[in-house]
């Protein structure tokens, strides 16, 4: 787990150019959005893409996104669980 | 109706962005191609935002942002733009992600950002202006056509300023794809060198200039915007003298009456003939300054050259860097730009002292 978070962490910050800030300034709990890292909604597409792109993952169900892309950490849960019912 | 440049902003090869003067001394640069000088952007730019821009749309909201500063103006009326080559970048990565991913997965930003009205809607964005919002992209005459619209919109009555400018940049793709049209230099040329040159082809450039257009004199007034006119392909050089004329004379302005007369020459032999025409026929004896040896040639160049004859009316004084020849009067009142790209599109702007 702590190495697919450290992965999503450098992840996140190239496919975002978060130019500001480092992988590891990324709290695994830290919210993504609003207060916390302050990502928007075209950040979540990015996200989204990343998840494909990276993780071959398609979010089926566009309700769970605000759970899924709260932080780091669950992200990285969600992709653990897809990868495991595969 | 009088139409008043309230502010200016220019980013460009030189240090126009630093303190938004004309510099006395050319940055210097050696090659075909001319690269903007680019300031701290984090200083108009929140950094939340800068990540998702690409150089030309930076370029083109630092130089709105400066305009408005210098005219006093926080939100204006309209935001009207020109740009022939639009985001080039953005779209750049869009398509080749496009082909690389087989048209799968394409992240969105690139494609947001690579449309030709983003600069306008991005600052739009930042100001929170809800008002007009237009992008004219009319190969070497979208700087002329915004203009154009900016001063019809201002002279209908209902607006009172309006933000209207001009941008392109130029990417490695693009010198590669323009230089294949043989519009370049092939050997090497310096700033000291390129007017001074009679062989074929120019330098390339970028840029992006600002103005807020107002129809409202005040303190922080830069210049009078007395007339506009774009002449696509005439019929030769007599026709471009009687096209000045014609002109001049419904703006009610004499030759005697043109204290600079400011030109695109760009170091290209054929092309320059049409400036040394005018030099030597309707402008004879008159000062003159030119710009693209500061600018590069672009297709909205001409925005750099009336940004430049802002400054100089604004500040009575012309830059040693942008004088071409004659004796600068001691008072500046009228200013004539002639620009023309690629010898088909030929635009004249009118400024007067204020």
């Amino acid at each position: 787990m702590e190495k697919l978070m450290a992965a999503l962490k450098a992840q996140i910050v190239e496919q975002l150019n978060l130019q500001e800030v480092k992988p590891e300034e990324i709290g695994d709990d830290q919210p993504l959005f609003k207060d916390g890292l302050g990502l928007d909604s075209i950040d979540a597409l990015e996200i989204i893409v990343l998840l494909q792109q990276h993780y071959g993952i398609r979010i089926a169900n566009p309700e769970q996104g605000p759970e899924i892309f709260h932080s780091v950490r669950t992200i990285a849960e969600f992709i653990t669980a897809h990868q495991t019912a595969k | 109706m009088y139409i008043y440049i309230q502010g200016t902003g220019c980013v460009s090869p030189q240090e126009t962005a630093a303190g938004n003067a004309l510099p006395a001394a050319v940055l210097p640069w050696e090659g075909p191609r001319l690269k903007a000088w680019e300031p701290d952007y984090k200083q108009w730019i929140d950094v939340k935002l800068i990540r998702r821009m690409s150089r030309v749309i930076k370029m083109g909201v630092a130089a709105a942002k400066l305009s408005l500063q210098e005219a006093g103006v926080e939100k204006p009326d309209a935001i009207i733009t020109g740009t022939a080559y639009g985001c080039l970048d953005d779209t750049g990565v869009f398509l080749s992600k496009m082909i690389n991913q087989q048209e799968e997965m394409l992240t969105p930003t690139a494609f947001i950002q690579s449309t030709h009205n983003t600069v306008a809607g991005q600052i739009a964005l930042m100001l929170g202006c809800h008002g007009y919002n237009n992008t004219f992209v009319h190969k070497a005459f979208s700087f002329e056509s915004a203009l154009l619209d900016s001063m019809m919109i201002l002279r209908e009555g209902r607006l009172r300023s309006i933000l209207t400018g001009a941008m392109d940049e130029l990417t490695n793709h693009s010198f590669n794809i323009l230089s294949r049209f043989d519009i370049y230099k092939k050997g090497p040329v310096t700033h000291e060198q390129l007017l001074k040159s009679d062989t074929h082809g120019t330098v390339a450039g970028e840029g992006a200039a600002c103005f807020v257009l107002g129809t409202e004199r005040g303190p922080n007034t830069k210049a009078r915007l007395s007339g506009l006119t774009t002449l696509y392909k005439p019929g030769g050089k007599a026709e471009i003298s009687a096209d000045i004329d014609a002109f001049m004379a419904a703006h009610n302005c004499s030759q005697s009456e043109v204290s600079l007369f400011i030109n695109g020459r760009n170091g290209d032999a054929s092309g320059d003939e049409w400036y040394e025409h005018v030099e030597n026929t309707i402008m004879a004896g008159k000062p003159v300054a030119t710009f693209k040896h500061l600018c590069g040639e672009y297709p909205t160049a001409a925005s750099f050259g009336m940004w430049m004859g802002c400054r100089i009316l604004a500040e009575q004084q012309v830059p040693v860097a942008a004088m071409f020849k004659g004796e600068v009067p001691e008072k500046l009142e009228k200013i004539l730009i002639y620009n023309q790209y690629k010898q088909t599109h030929h635009s004249l702007i009118l400024l007067s002292v204020c």
